[in-house]
């Protein structure tokens, strides 16, 4: 049931915008709870990456006084990878194409992480 | 301490030192004659450590409290038994180092400091029986090497284990995040 609410919100979130390529909602402890991803992509390693990485974000904003943690953005030349908290259990993890109009990603997916910390 | 099978542990490590029962056999005969020798084993150890600059501060104000221990465990070596119990002391020695944060070499060191002390007491036990001075040297090496090894695999455990502590405090993550994160690259 939670899953099929995530499932869908994460469907929601890929149809606002083409430039969205995959998405998942992860736990802190980097399970995946529900996902969108291309055929071939590792379930496990991209739930376990994304907490890491928001893990280390959290410590370098905290470290170097950057304040409360909001998104963590990597960039390679192939797209972008977009972790963003959705309350204080789960990572919303959003890949997107390497062209991609970030302000309206960032828009949505604040939108979708708030609807799934009521979730989780 | 980690869930460890002290039983195979101590199989493998007889296995690798050559501690076999006939060797475990000639300590334990020898034991009642090198006994009243190991204290000046125990002595020589901490007088070299306390002439080393590196090793000095690790043992300084508590040399009478470890030269118990020491002799205690020399007394062991030559009444056995050379058991699962014995292997568990050992690692237990091992992981103690890691948390006084002692260097690795010590321990090699220390045994080769022992193996030194303890070879000429035996020699002028044999008497002319160089035979058995063979044997009983040998004894004693696949002895020390036993306890050695043992001592090393816990260090290099509990090593590995406080370095991984540092790394979570350092990042953040929970015990289970790493585990699921070294599981999806397994």
């Amino acid at each position: 049931m939670r899953a099929d609410l995530l499932n869908s919100i994460l469907n929601e979130l890929n149809g606002t915008s083409a430039d969205i390529e995959a998405s998942g909602v992860i736990s802190t402890d980097g399970l995946m709870m529900a996902s969108q991803l291309p055929a071939g992509m590792d379930e496990d390693r991209v739930g376990a990456m994304s907490a890491a990485m928001l893990s280390l974000g959290d410590r370098t904003a905290q470290e170097l006084a950057r304040g409360h943690l909001e998104q963590v953005l990597v960039k390679g030349n192939k797209g972008y990878v977009l972790m963003t908290h959705a309350g204080s259990e789960a990572v919303v993890t959003v890949l997107a194409k390497p062209n991609a109009k970030l302000g309206l990603i960032f828009l949505d997916v604040k939108r979708a992480a708030e609807q799934i910390s009521k979730l989780v | 301490m980690p869930d460890v099978d002290f039983v195979s542990l101590t199989a493998y490590a007889k296995q690798f030192s050559g501690l076999t029962p006939e060797y475990e056999g000639l300590l334990q005969e020898i034991g009642p004659q090198v006994k009243p020798l190991l204290m000046e084993v125990t002595e020589s150890f901490y007088g070299v450590l306390q002439s080393i600059d590196k090793t000095k501060p690790f043992i300084d104000g508590k040399v009478e409290s470890l030269k118990k221990t020491h002799l205690h465990w020399m007394e062991t070596m030559f009444t056995g038994p050379y058991d699962e119990k014995y292997t568990a002391w050992m690692y237990k020695v091992g992981d103690v180092h890691v948390k006084v944060r002692l260097p690795v070499e010590f321990m090699a060191g220390g045994i080769t400091i022992i193996g030194n002390t303890l070879h000429p007491i035996i020699a002028g036990l044999c008497g002319t029986d160089h035979g058995r001075c063979v044997k009983l040297a040998s004894a004693i090496n696949a002895m020390l090497g036993f306890s050695l090894m043992v001592m090393q695999e816990s260090y290099q455990a509990s090593s590995l284990a406080a370095e991984l502590e540092k790394f979570l405090a350092i990042t953040g993550m929970s015990r289970t995040l790493f585990d699921n994160l070294a599981r999806a690259y397994k």
